[in-house]
């Protein structure tokens, strides 16, 4: 069984890589078949990854092979580990990505006909998705850093893909400057955890898996475990944690955020969120999956798999940063004009649900929400592309409008995938498109832990507060942007006119993503809780049973709100009736006194770039500046002027050599300087002097250094010579017995050597 | 095999006095071709025939060569220098490939380039000090000319610079040589520059680790700050520790050997058995130096392992004032500065960009690619094994080096517009995690700093060498004039992205597993028994900022890319010659190494592996 799962899945992750190999090697030879090459082999791998669901035994855990990288120790024998590692997890996560890699290359078929780089953009993304496989099956966190900076260069490509135009270049830059910002964290963390366990970067899901030799590996959470028990973490840890001053657990907590960190680049979460909305500026199909379905949830999928080492502490700052996300974003999607702009706010909002509900303990459904999302963002950003691949690229939501007769395939494809989500569901029952099953455990773990820390803490209640309204809000923004697109009359002719509806090959992936958005919650909620379940204890997740029942008590003020309908339908019904025919109602609310500061900055998206760009930039850039002159005027200037004194030097020796010694010695300074001469035409007279400069200079130096040494040497050696005979006795010829004897038997030139006479009772 | 090592070292340089004598630029020039093809195969079979699992030098000679001040004409390999050598054969053939089409005097540039060859391959095979520095001399003399006649407009300036620089530092190194030839008869008898890896040197028995200069044990003695016994005194509560120094400091041994006798008799009698062996460890711990590894100290005294001298020379020392101390201080820092300048490091770094800037192309990847390596190289090969204990107590001082120069190199990077400057600087930047990963004296950072050395051999010259390409085409390298290049050769961005990436530590290239290992390496450093272990805050400091390295090492090699790849094409690119083959062989080489090097990064692991556990345990680390 084993081994056909691990074929099946080196297959699956062969095949994108190939597809790379292939098109960038013969990419000429392919020509315009690239996207077909492509797809298909990434339609091959989506069928081993369904195959290996299907065949997945126990829903258990096991390592497939683990392969030794890095060493990390003198003797040669520990080493930083790589491998193939599949859970449940992984299983749903591999299915998830290939599929929707193999929508999106079906996709780009259509899209990117006609680039001039056609064969290049298929290498990438092929590149990008065997990248992010290559996230999902890490054993070790090292191979997870591995491919989460490989899925970085792929986006930074992808992004940048028409580098002519000065747009995408800067937010290529930008994308990965920004994650790289997020990594430097992530390595800290990766070095604390490294030298506080002794390097064992091993996963913690990855305890208790099928090796040979379980002595071998050790899980973190293993070692933990182990040290927590014995009360020892005090001991092993003191040092960083006195440093730290944050108590016995202060080095964990620094450790989990910095790992967190990274996810914060990745996932583009508050601070460094910045980089997604300008990511947009890539090729849609990018979009769909690289900033939306798959790698800006890498973040959330590292910090669920990082999950047990997360403390308390940690698991708050984790919690609230996903908050200010979640309600920055949202605020931010309503205000947006342009229709890429908003699905990537509406990404981020999504992305800090995700994290939220890690942070409040709701693991599985973060992941859960992570699958779901990635079915109907993708879809909605294909329906955003197919839009704008119809308006003559054209992104701009104020000049549509009445779209939706042009194409009534992507309008309805849209639609679905605005109410799933928005959670939308049918009143009084459980039956919900996904992001209704998904949406819905998060804000119940959401309001479990805020009612829970409420209590203890002040702000707490804004940790149910804020996901529920943020509930209330993406229906809106979303209404917004569907309202805005294919509803009223078109408001611009131009773009209206030739609009069409999106061919085959743009169509069928969008119908296949809206589908599983109305199904994937319904059909996989079960199999994806319960598969979290035996996962989530091998990490020692605390589940909650309430939270895996819809309907039970504990969730009964979620649904109060979502399940019984009020939650979506009049939010979504307020806003497609309020943009019906554009902006204009819209403009004059936010022009009013009150509101107009703040959809100013929500425009001006809350300066963060400004912040980002001219602060941190700039000074880095003058920084660099200043470095750069002190290099040149002042390091590199002393050590001219060092020379220039060495030549001052010189030529005083060589005017004493002239006028003093030259006259007495008239014959042999005739030749020296008949030399002298031969050397100065070839080299412009100045080199002979500032060698010898140079020359005398550290002649002078050798000497004084020496003489500096000069007593040791004398006091050791009168002593051998005084006693005449060799010095036994002094430090000197302990180097020599204890050389000979190095082997071990010493011989009786040792003073202690006697000693079971005199020191043995 | 060790006649075919000679002959290897030696071959270069008979070419070169053959391309002197050859009828013409084009002989001459196959002439080195088929010099250096037969070298790189000579250095693989090095390869194949080396034993991995030894940790001392293998095919060694060791033939008297200057008998009047014992100095020997010693060379052999070993794990630490192997790789360097593939390195330095292989980026000679492919730096040799890059300098085809030299105009001016070919046949002395390939003489003077073959010279280069057998100065790099000598300094690395080695093994007596006073050999090396002839070698270390050898290689600076061609590179000088390289430089000087063949580079660009500033070309002298930046020859002699380079050359004043690297002479300043050889003389440090002289200073260290002559001390430790005058020390050595106190620890093996005799003068001698026998280095302290050679595995016969001397009279050594059959053991496995390596000759120290004195024996593993004893050489502990140098371990640190003066030994404060009036404090230790106070913490016994008696003045038993006078005792047993003024005992020590008996001139008469066997009266010494009486007095300590008493001493420790006394002890046992007030403390029993068990409290005798505390005291000596206590009284040993005290003369430790803070944050050094606990040795297996002798608590047993029924057993007595007070034939366990290392307490007991370490006390004579210093009862004696710990003169060999301030020796071993001396020479740690002047060898150190000797090797620092030719890393290079900050602050001794400026002859690096103005000679990069200047070179020619190939000189500037043999530059980048093997010279600088010299400096990593003879840090772990002299420095740190003749001075471990130094190493430890300034290893903050050094690793704080390592730091500055991860950070300032980037910063200076990022403000050049002149893309060859830019790439100078950031060999600067990646040089400093040579000398933390050195530094830190864990097994992670040694084996980091070790790859980042040959990874970055591979890249810079890559670097080099893509810049160089489109100079010639170019005729000017400001990052400002340049733009959309990626679209004008497709390919050639392709490779360029290899090379530049590989140079910002992106996984899957080169750079990646040095500066990943380094930097693990430096919080390593923080744990229980590693050096930093009493300064968890600044090893921890030192790390975050190496990681934030990372952070600018994005930013100008980004920027750069941008600045020269992204855009739309310039007019002028119509005119630019089509890339090559053999250009695109050069970087094909160069960026499949890169990636290679990247995913099986054991390929050097395994050449290292005996010799770094036999070298670090000789350390008293790992």
């Amino acid at each position: 069984m084993d081994e056909t799962i691990l074929t099946l899945l080196v297959l699956a992750m062969l095949m994108p890589l190939a597809g790379t190999v292939l098109l960038l090697c013969a990419g000429r030879m392919i020509g315009d078949r690239a996207g077909w090459v492509a797809t298909s082999l990434l339609g091959f791998s989506f069928l081993c990854c369904v195959t290996i669901w299907g065949m997945w035994p126990d829903r258990g855990h096991r390592v497939l092979a683990l392969y030794n990288w890095l060493p990390i120790t003198a003797d040669g024998a520990g080493f930083l580990e790589v491998g193939l590692f599949l859970d449940s997890l992984g299983v749903a996560m591999m299915a998830m990505v290939s599929g929707i890699a193999a929508l999106v290359h079906l996709y780009s078929i259509g899209y990117m006909r006609g680039d001039p780089r056609y064969t290049r953009f298929f290498a990438y993304l092929s590149l990008f998705t065997f990248s992010m496989m290559g996230i999902v099956i890490s054993p070790s966190l090292i191979q997870l850093l591995v491919f989460w900076e490989l899925v970085g260069l792929t986006s930074y490509l992808l992004i940048g893909f028409w580098y002519e135009k000065r747009a995408p270049q800067l937010a290529c830059r930008k994308a990965f400057i920004m994650n790289r910002v997020g990594d430097a964290g992530f390595l800290i963390g990766l070095g604390i955890l490294f030298a506080q366990l002794g390097g064992h970067l091993l996963l913690p899901a990855t305890e208790g898996m099928l090796m040979a030799d379980g002595n071998h590996i050790k899980s973190m959470i293993g070692a933990l475990a182990a040290t927590e028990a014995a009360g020892q973490v005090a001991s092993s840890h003191a040092g960083l944690n006195d440093w730290l001053g944050l108590g016995s657990t202060g080095w964990l907590s620094l450790a989990g955020l910095g790992l967190f960190c990274g996810a914060v680049g990745k996932s583009a979460q508050f601070p460094l969120h910045t980089w997604l909305p300008d990511a947009m500026e890539g090729p849609t199909p990018v979009s769909s999956i690289v900033h939306s379905a798959t790698m800006v949830a890498a973040g959330v999928f590292l910090t669920a798999r990082i999950y047990p080492i997360l403390t308390p502490e940690a698991r708050l700052v984790i919690a609230s940063i996903g908050l200010i996300t979640l309600v920055m974003a949202a605020l931010m999607a309503l205000v947006m004009t342009d229709i890429k702009r908003v699905l990537a706010y509406s990404t981020l909002s999504q992305l800090g649900y995700m994290v939220v509900a890690l942070g409040v303990g709701a693991w599985g459904y973060a992941l859960f929400h992570l699958i779901t999302h990635a079915f109907f963002k993708c879809c909605l950003f294909q329906c955003a592309g197919s839009v704008i691949h119809a308006a003559h690229h054209e992104q701009d939501m104020r000049r549509y409008g009445g779209l939706g007769r042009k194409m009534p395939w992507t309008a309805a494809a849209f639609g679905i995938c605005v109410l799933a989500i928005s959670g939308a569901a049918i009143p009084l029952t459980t039956l919900g498109l996904s992001g209704f099953y998904s949406k819905d455990g998060i804000i119940a773990g959401a309001f479990n832990f805020g009612f829970g820390i409420s209590g203890q803490w002040a702000p707490g209640w804004l940790f149910w507060f804020l996901p529920l309204l943020v509930a209330y809000l993406t229906p809106l923004y979303m209404a917004r942007a569907f309202a805005l697109t294919f509803m009223g009359r078109p408001r611009v002719e131009s773009v209206h006119q030739h609009a069409h509806e999106a061919p085959p090959s743009m169509l069928i992936p969008q119908l296949a993503l809206a589908v599983m958005a109305i199904i994937s919650g319904w059909m996989l909620w079960k199999p994806m809780i319960e598969a979290s379940q035996p996962v989530m204890q091998v990490m020692g997740i605390q589940s909650f049973a309430w939270l895996h029942e819809p309907g039970n008590p504990g969730m009964k003020a979620a649904h109060a709100w979502l399940l019984q309908g009020a939650g979506w339908i009049i939010p979504l019904a307020f806003g497609l009736w309020w943009y019906r025919d554009g902006l204009g109602r819209a403009s004059r609310v936010a022009e009013s006194w009150a509101v107009r500061p703040i959809h100013r900055a929500l425009l001006n998206k809350l300066y963060f770039d400004v912040v980002y760009d001219r602060l941190i930039s700039g000074m880095v850039v003058a920084q660099s500046r200043i470095l750069d002159w002190i290099d040149r005027r002042i390091v590199d200037g002393l050590v001219n002027r060092t020379a220039h004194l060495g030549s001052d030097l010189a030529t005083a020796t060589g005017r004493f050599d002239r006028d003093v010694i030259d006259r007495s010695l008239d014959g042999a300074a005739e030749s020296v300087l008949q030399a002298g001469g031969v050397l100065r035409t070839t080299q412009a007279g100045r080199v002979r002097i500032y060698v010898l400069g140079i020359f005398v200079a550290i002649l002078l130096v050798l000497i004084v250094v020496l003489a500096s040494f000069l007593p040791i040497w004398r006091a050791s050696a009168p002593s051998a010579a005084a006693t005449g005979r060799p010095v036994i006795w002094t430090f000197e010829s302990d180097f020599v017995s204890g050389h000979r004897h190095a082997s071990g038997s010493l011989g009786d030139s040792i003073p202690f050597s006697a000693k079971e006479e005199s020191i043995n009772p | 095999m060790s006649l075919l090592l000679n002959f290897m070292i030696f071959l270069p340089a008979i070419g070169g006095l053959l391309c002197l004598a050859a009828p013409g630029g084009r002989q001459a020039r196959s002439l080195a071709f088929w010099v250096t093809v037969v070298t790189l195969a000579m250095s693989l079979m090095l390869v194949a025939a080396f034993d991995y699992s030894a940790a001392g030098p293998q095919f060694e000679t060791a033939v008297p060569w200057i008998s009047a001040i014992n100095v020997e004409y010693r060379t052999g390999v070993d794990g630490l220098s192997l790789s360097l050598v593939v390195l330095t054969t292989g980026l000679a053939l492919l730096g040799l490939l890059a300098s085809w089409n030299i105009e001016k005097s070919p046949k002395v540039y390939f003489s003077l380039y073959l010279f280069l060859l057998t100065g790099m391959l000598g300094v690395f095979l080695a093994l007596d000090l006073f050999l090396f520095y002839v070698f270390f001399e050898i290689s600076l003399v061609p590179m000088y000319f390289l430089i000087g006649i063949w580079g660009g407009p500033r070309r002298e300036y930046a020859a002699i610079k380079f050359f004043l620089f690297t002479l300043a530092g050889s003389i440090c190194l002289l200073i260290v040589m002559l001390g430790l030839y005058l020390v050595t008869p106190q620890a093996v008898g005799k003068n001698t520059w026998v280095m302290v890896a050679s595995s016969t040197s001397s009279d050594r028995g059959s053991e496995a680790v390596p000759a120290t200069l004195v024996d593993e044990r004893v050489r502990r003695m140098f371990a640190g700050p003066r030994f404060d016994l009036e404090r230790w005194n106070e913490a016994a509560g008696d003045e038993s520790g006078r005792e047993l120094i003024d005992a020590l400091r008996l001139d008469d041994r066997s009266e010494s050997t009486e007095a300590v006798k008493a001493v420790l008799a006394e002890q046992l009698r007030l403390r029993g058995e068990a409290g005798l062996g505390q005291w000596l460890a206590e009284f040993t711990q005290a003369v430790l130096i803070e944050g050094r590894k606990p040795l297996a100290l002798p608590v047993e005294v029924g057993e007595a392992n007070l034939d366990d001298r290392y307490w007991s020379v370490l006390l004579v020392d210093q009862a004696r004032g710990g003169r060999y101390w301030v020796f071993a201080q001396w020479a740690f820092w002047l060898s150190l500065i000797a090797f620092l300048i030719k890393l290079p490091s900050v602050p001794f770094h400026t002859w690096l960009p103005d000679a990069h800037v200047e070179a020619p192309t190939p000189i500037s990847m043999i530059l980048a690619g093997v010279l600088l390596k010299m400096g990593g190289y003879a840090m772990m090969r002299i420095t740190w094994p003749y001075f471990p204990d130094a190493a430890i107590v300034f290893w903050h001082l050094v690793a704080g080096l390592g730091v500055l120069a991860i950070l300032y190199g980037a910063f200076c990077a990022m403000a050049q517009t002149d893309w060859k400057k830019l790439v100078a600087y950031s060999s600067v930047s990646h040089m400093g995690y040579v000398t933390l990963g050195i530094a830190v004296m864990t097994a992670s950072g040694w084996n980091g700093a070790y790859f980042q050395m040959i990874g970055h051999g591979v890249s810079s010259a890559m670097m080099f060498f893509l810049v160089g390409v489109i100079y010639e085409r170019s005729h000017h390298r400001d990052l400002d004039r340049l733009g959309g290049l990626w679209t004008r050769f497709p390919a050639f961005g392709g490779w360029s992205m290899v090379g530049f990436f590989a140079a910002m530590g992106l996984p899957g290239l080169c750079g990646f597993i040095g500066e990943i290992l380094v930097l693990l390496g430096t919080f390593d450093a923080a744990s229980p028994g590693a050096i930093g272990a009493g300064s968890v805050g600044l090893v921890y400091v030192y790390g975050a900022l190496a990681a934030c390295g990372v952070i600018l090492t994005a930013g100008y090699i980004l920027w750069m890319f941008q600045r020269v790849y992204m855009g739309r094409p310039r007019e002028e690119y119509h005119d630019y010659a089509p890339i090559s083959r053999r250009e695109y062989l050069i970087m094909g080489v160069l960026g499949v190494a890169a990636i290679v090097l990247g995913i099986v990064p054991m390929l050097v692991f395994v050449m290292t592996r005996a010799t770094f556990a036999g070298m670090l345990a000789s350390m008293g680390v790992g």
